[in-house]
């Protein structure tokens, strides 16, 4: 009777830790899938002639104002110095990652990245929460400092840096830089 | 109309109901690795695996994952703690209680590791060291909380520990042990908030929520809401209180429809008195007589302060009870012939067991030990019951002898009695050994010698 018990936990063990390991390979697979460059703009860099959104804050103030949608708004200032890129706040899609989306605004003036504000960050759990919160000044900075989406990730916010970084990156495709 | 007393079981195949409770018994440790491997296989869910990518995140998952096996493991403590009907009737509550204690160290390693990895990993992550993320850990809602749960469960465990717990009282321990429900409670804020595995809108989460749920909710069932229901349907109060030999006290109860207890002859009952002065002990005493309709007996022996004050409890007074428990009965039946051995005061589970079991003449042998003849308590009932139902009685008064076997007297030995020459056919037999446990272990270890089956020796030891 104790093989009984034995063979059975083993066999149920594995089956359910096989059904959890693919379950979660399933969502690991979706994850890269929808950091592609959403589909969902409305249009293609549409510039709008509004005021800069208020954005223009420093810091990682996760702006409440465009939530989920992933359009772009930028002021039609041209100030072609960049490339083609336009002075404005370029709002950047929105990056699911397994700890909640991560949306990025980024400011162009002078041809320069002056600013990138945390539309939304991770926010999944507490920790996430505090994971944001460390890594989104860091990566601020990095970009500021390298002028582009191309800088290392924070380690410990694999996937904060990594949304943070493809949202920047269609933001700056917005804008032409 | 139903007999107004406990009608004795049907006859039944005692090889297939075995088989069918061994099967149970095996269903339910399938289902405590289950659990386990459910708590990784949560976590591995919500894309743990691919983690494992650098120093800080494998220390960080295997924390997350420690966390949960941990809880997963203190929740069947719970369950099994919380004497649900299935189980005892399936293992018995000595063995449930066995498995509870043997999961509580791994329990608190895992959940002590839990916190050390996740301050390590997390530091890892921020660069600082494990010590100085404490800071930023406490300062993330519901932390200080999980943090408190910790101590709280040190304390459980190391009271639990068996040199700690000698210096404690009984109801001194039990009050730290009712402290786990707090720990185990304090401790879910942090897993839905902070964690990311069980988090909001997941299939995780609701598996989770729902082994918090079970757990708690047997432990409220059956701990306390049905002993508190069974008590005031059955009203039981004492009816008589007897000495029947020096320190040995018969005392007689009666009460509504006490054959519907659901007992079994051989099973016991953890009953209070309420007096001012014994209120606060519960006695785990077994039946001594199987219960009829109006009136149940429980047979007691001084032993420690609280067993000598009931002793002297009046008449009419209240008693709450929890039970019936226990599978020394004939519920544990996996052979087709009975033999039983009592010493001392264990007598009292084995009167009832014979006076409830249905047995073919020459079925059951009982074998029936006292130091001195003062302390053959209920022998002469035993003998009743024996002549009534064919049962083959033998008897052995005197002090254990120095050679041979120790649990028989010193004439027995001489005379070259053996635990295979009092039972015959033991190998096709349910061994029932009741008694102290020094004797107990002795009859217990020849009869493993003569190749009798762990499955075959039903153990209930005296030791209050």
């Amino acid at each position: 009777m104790r093989t009984r018990a034995v063979l059975g936990s083993l066999f149920a063990s594995t089956a359910i830790l096989v059904m959890g390991w693919q379950v979660g390979d399933t969502v690991l697979v979706s994850q890269p899938a929808t950091m592609s460059l959403a589909g969902n703009d409305t249009g293609t860099s549409s510039l709008a002639t509004g005021s800069v959104s208020g954005s223009q804050t420093s810091g990682e103030s996760t702006g409440s104002t465009t939530g989920g949608s992933s359009g772009s708004t930028a002021d039609g200032s041209t100030t072609d110095s960049n490339g083609g890129a336009s002075d404005g706040t370029y709002t950047g899609s929105s990056v699911n990652t397994g700890f909640g989306p991560v949306q990025v605004a980024v400011t162009i003036s002078g041809g320069e990245i002056t600013d990138v504000a945390a539309v939304q960050l991770t926010d999944r759990d507490g920790k996430s929460v505090q994971i944001s919160n460390y890594a989104a000044p860091i990566l601020r900075q990095e970009v500021l400092d390298s002028q582009s989406a191309n800088v290392s990730h924070v380690s410990g916010a694999t996937y904060t840096s990594a949304g943070y970084l493809q949202s920047l990156q269609s933001a700056l495709d917005q804008a032409g830089f | 109309m139903a007999s107004p007393s406990l009608a004795p079981p049907p006859r039944v195949n005692h090889r297939r109901s075995y088989a069918r409770r061994a099967l149970r018994a095996d269903l339910l440790v399938t289902l405590l690795w289950a659990s386990a491997a459910a708590a990784v296989a949560l976590f591995l869910a919500s894309g743990g695996a691919a983690q494992f990518t650098s120093a800080a995140q494998i220390v960080t998952s295997l924390g997350i994952v420690a966390g949960l096996v941990g809880t997963d493991f203190i929740l069947v403590m719970l369950v099994l703690a919380a004497r649900i009907p299935l189980i005892d009737r399936t293992i018995g509550h000595d063995r449930a209680i066995a498995v509870h204690r043997s999961l509580g160290k791994p329990a608190l390693y895992l959940l002590l590791g839990h916190g050390a990895l996740l301050l390590t990993g997390y530091g890892m992550s921020a660069g600082i060291n494990p010590i100085a993320e404490i800071g930023p850990m406490w300062a993330l809602p519901d932390m200080p909380l999980a943090f408190g749960g910790t101590g709280l469960l040190i304390a459980v465990v190391v009271t639990s520990l068996v040199a700690v717990r000698r210096r404690f009282s009984y109801e001194g321990w039990h009050l730290v042990h009712l402290l786990s429900y707090v720990a185990v409670a304090v401790a879910l804020p942090h897993q839905l908030s902070v964690g990311g595995v069980l988090a909001e809108g997941t299939a995780q989460r609701v598996y989770w929520i729902g082994l918090y749920v079970l757990a708690f909710g047997a432990i409220a069932t059956f701990r306390f809401v049905e002993p508190v229901v069974s008590s005031l349907r059955h009203r039981i109060t004492v009816s008589g209180v007897r000495t029947i030999a020096p320190g040995v006290t018969s005392i007689e109860l009666t009460g509504r429809d006490l054959h519907k207890l659901g007992a079994s002859g051989g099973q016991f009952f953890i009953w209070r008195f309420w007096t001012g002065r014994t209120w606060w002990h519960s006695h785990p005493i077994s039946l001594s007589a199987v219960p009829t309709a109006g009136s149940a007996r429980i047979t007691v022996r001084e032993l420690g302060a609280g067993s000598g004050r009931i002793s002297a409890v009046p008449v009419g007074t209240k008693v709450s009870f929890e039970g019936p428990y226990g599978l020394f009965s004939g519920a544990a039946r996996t052979a087709p012939r009975l033999a039983i051995a009592a010493a001392g005061i264990g007598i009292t589970p084995v009167r009832a067991l014979l006076e409830h079991a249905r047995l073919a003449p020459g079925e059951a042998t009982v074998l029936l030990r006292a130091s001195t003849p003062e302390e053959t308590y209920l022998w002469d009932e035993i003998y009743d019951i024996a002549a009534a139902k064919g049962i083959t009685c033998y008897v052995m008064v005197g002090h254990r002898a120095a050679r041979g076997p120790g649990w028989m007297p010193a004439d027995d030995a001489r005379r070259g009695v053996t635990l295979a020459s009092v039972f015959p056919d033991l190998a096709r037999s349910d061994l029932y050994l009741c008694g102290p446990t020094a004797w107990l272990d002795l009859v217990e270890h020849d009869a493993k010698a003569l190749g009798l089956p762990d499955h075959q020796i039903h153990a209930e030891r005296f030791d209050w």
